[in-house]
């Protein structure tokens, strides 16, 4: 196939240079997302009423539509809403002059504050009751017994669940260009648009992708190994 | 030391705990027997209330509780007293065996960390595991998990230790290795209140028997008098059946 | 700012609706093709030879890595710069539709393939030991026993496959198909964008009584296909917007 070899080497390059943005976009999602996402599996493992109900609706939501959709929804409702609500606070916020990052990093966590609670749900609803029974018996209050015995066990059964959804978060930035943030693809979008080059511009950026996705995989894989490493195969000593 | 009257609790419309009363003096080991269902184990659970009951009052060196309306910091006060030996041993996973056992002196107490290890390896010492110190509960046998178990209990010095079945999920011959350490705790004057299904050791080491069924305490006396010359005859037909080499004399 | 007119959401969804048909041919033709596609992946890793395992495997992973946009681009504009190199043929002409369907075949194809490989593993082996040992032929005791057997239990990953390829299949807009977000950005421009707001909350709403349609539908066929007396059965809901 003939394709502008050329075109391809520097548009790879500008690809790669944009790996950061799209590291950025998914790691200060997920670290944002975190906490709220740990606030709502407790809630759905351990609440009854309005805020379970509230909680779930969020969720079903966010699951119920697609993430292209999500981002059209936030990027034609935040800016009139952050308006409103600064004028409600008294400042006045020029939302134009806003860097469009902002938005992209807003329906990022929002999505993930959902997909996350899941995994979470699902890791802290496996852990054995008899940890919590035997942490309270020892003298530990139920914060101390989270974060000593619960939390770091959920963690570990969470990880190929949370690799998939780092993996796909991944993905997912790849529609940041709607917002106008000069993510992987946008900017081999930008590149291909000046002679037409596109299919090597997005080859670029499919190799890109399985690049990042690739690193993030291993170190996932690394990761686990080394928090389970209490999970070793039993040897029997008798 | 340690007083519990007119215990209930229902699960479901069931009632498990028809009106209970257990006595507990220091130096006591309690054997509770029974069949299945009898309520033996949710008596024990209710001590230290991983079960909540649904009434009954309990004493406990003259700190007056009410079972059901009881507060978190008074069972929290009751928890800091006592241990709980799981059956099935409810090891932190992600811990190694001596961090088993001072988890609860370091978090739980505040202890400092050199402190903790040092009381931790003698309680190690003690149940026989000091050179699997560093081990994770995954790389312990079933015996080990469990002696562990009594290692974390015992490091927290409480004033009365609970057994609930601690032999139950054992293979048969890692059973011995257990009980072997119980006994010696025995011998010590430990406090101890345990269920169990283990008569010839209970034999051996209660200083007081109690039979439970159907939720009720059928019951209770010394070890020779329960199991020499029991006056229930619910008593008799349970020991019969597991113990069938027992003569009575009248 | 012009304000905000929830009527209008009433109003956009009667234009909206006839566009379903070309967002529900769309997942149609992608669960058609992507599912035999997605057997023949999963034959391979399962059946096949090493050399035939390890290239399923390499489609597997590298497709997994594919943004879904991306692919979309890449065969939009690479597959008729292919054919014209090879096959001299001008396929410019060929309905949006078709790029769509062959992009998220491609996407949709290694998921399933996973579904069906792990859910026919999970089919005791036993079940056609015993099948032969009765006389089936493999081929009939494929068929017969494990085949249906392994549906059940792939059904609700299945279900949740199918709800992440309606959610994916929206993107196809990009590429100028008229589906139903493509639809709702043309009404969108019609209104100099004043109605952008309500149009997207119109396409939320269709798109929730969409997922969750289907979440019920899979929740019944599970239950239906449990084999379990209808009291007893226990429920397996397949999680909205599932991911697989």
């Amino acid at each position: 196939m003939e394709l502008d070899y050329s075109f391809l080497e520097k548009t790879l390059l500008l690809v790669l240079l944009a790996i950061p943005t799209t590291l950025k976009l998914t790691v200060v999602s997920v670290l944002a997302a975190a906490p709220f996402s740990l606030f709502i599996a407790l809630v759905r493992l351990h609440r009854r009423g309005a805020l379970l109900r509230l909680v779930t609706a969020y969720v079903t939501f966010v699951r119920g539509t697609p993430i292209v959709l999500q981002i059209l929804l936030v990027y034609s409702l935040l800016p009139s809403a952050l308006k409103a609500g600064a004028a409600g606070l008294g400042l006045s916020v020029d939302v134009f002059a806003l860097n469009p990052v902002f938005y992209a990093y807003a329906v990022f966590t929002l999505n993930t504050i959902a997909l996350l609670s899941e995994v979470f749900r699902s890791a802290l609803g496996n852990i054995a009751p008899g940890q919590m029974e035997a942490a309270l018996c020892a003298g530990l209050t139920k914060p101390q017994a989270y974060a000593y015995i619960i939390l770091p066990q959920a963690l570990v059964s969470a990880m190929p669940n949370l690799c998939n959804l780092t993996v796909n978060l991944i993905k997912g930035t790849s529609l940041a260009f709607l917002m106008t943030v000069q993510d992987m693809t946008a900017t081999a979008k930008i590149a291909a648009s000046y002679g037409y080059n596109y299919i090597e511009a997005y080859l670029d950026v499919f190799v890109g992708y399985v690049l990042v996705c690739s690193v993030v995989q291993c170190l996932f894989h690394y990761a686990e190994r080394h928090v389970g490493r209490y999970r070793l195969v039993r040897q029997k000593q008798g | 030391m340690l007083k519990i009257r007119n215990v209930h609790k229902k699960f479901h419309h069931i009632e498990v705990l028809k009106g209970v009363d257990i006595t507990v003096d220091k130096g006591d080991v309690v054997v509770i027997l029974g069949p299945s269902g009898s309520g033996k184990t949710t008596l024990l659970r209710c001590m230290n209330f991983l079960e909540r009951a649904d009434q009954g009052e309990m004493e406990f060196d003259a700190v007056h509780l009410e079972l059901m309306a009881a507060s978190s910091r008074e069972i929290a006060q009751i928890r800091k007293k006592t241990a709980f030996v799981f059956q099935n041993y409810n090891l932190f996973q992600n811990k190694t065996a001596l961090e088993n056992v001072t988890v609860g002196l370091t978090v739980g107490r505040g202890m400092s960390r050199m402190q903790a290890e040092a009381v931790g390896m003698k309680a190690l010492i003690k149940v026989g595991l000091a050179d699997r110190a560093n081990f994770y509960p995954a790389q312990l046998s079933g015996g080990q998990q469990q002696r562990v178990g009594i290692a974390r209990a015992i490091a927290v010095e409480p004033d009365v230790i609970l057994f609930d079945e601690p032999t139950s999920a054992l293979d048969p011959e890692l059973v011995g290795e257990v009980l072997a350490v119980i006994k010696q705790l025995a011998k010590e004057g430990k406090t101890m209140v345990i269920v169990t299904h283990e008569m010839k050791f209970a034999a051996e080491v209660a200083t007081h028997v109690v039979f439970m069924a159907d939720g009720n305490i059928v019951e209770e006396g010394s070890p020779e008098m329960m199991f020499v010359c029991p006056k229930e005859e619910r008593t008799r037909s349970f020991l019969r059946r597991i113990l069938p080499q027992i003569e009575y004399n009248i | 700012m012009r304000p905000f007119d929830p009527y209008f959401i009433w109003t956009v969804i009667p234009a909206l609706l006839p566009f379903l048909s070309v967002t529900l041919a769309v997942a149609a033709g992608t669960l058609f093709f992507g599912s035999l596609l997605g057997g023949l992946l999963a034959a391979g890793q399962v059946g096949g030879g090493r050399m035939v395992r390890r290239l399923a495997q390499t489609y597997i992973y590298l497709v997994r890595c594919t943004p879904p946009i991306v692919m979309l681009f890449i065969v939009f504009y690479g597959l008729p710069k292919f054919f014209m190199e090879a096959f001299s043929l001008d396929i410019n002409a060929w309905d949006k539709i078709v790029y769509v369907w062959i992009s998220f075949t491609l996407l949709f194809a290694a998921p399933i393939s996973e579904v069906m490989r792990s859910s026919y593993l999970a089919v005791d082996h036993g079940q056609y030991e015993a099948a032969v040992s009765i006389g089936l032929s493999p081929r009939q005791a494929f068929f017969h026993i494990m085949l249906s057997q392994a549906a059940v239990v792939a059904l609700p990953n299945f279900g949740n496959a199918v709800i992440s390829l309606m959610k994916e299949g929206s993107l196809a807009y990009t590429i100028g198909l008229v589906d139903l977000i493509g639809k709702g950005q043309l009404i969108i421009s019609v209104h100099y964008g004043a109605r952008a707001l309500e149009t997207y909350l119109a396409l939320t709403l269709i798109y929730l009584v969409l997922t969750l349609g289907v979440e019920q539908l899979f929740s019944f066929l599970e239950h239906h296909f449990s084999g379990l007396p209808p009291s007893d059965a226990a429920w397996h809901p397949v999680k909205p917007g599932g991911e697989v």
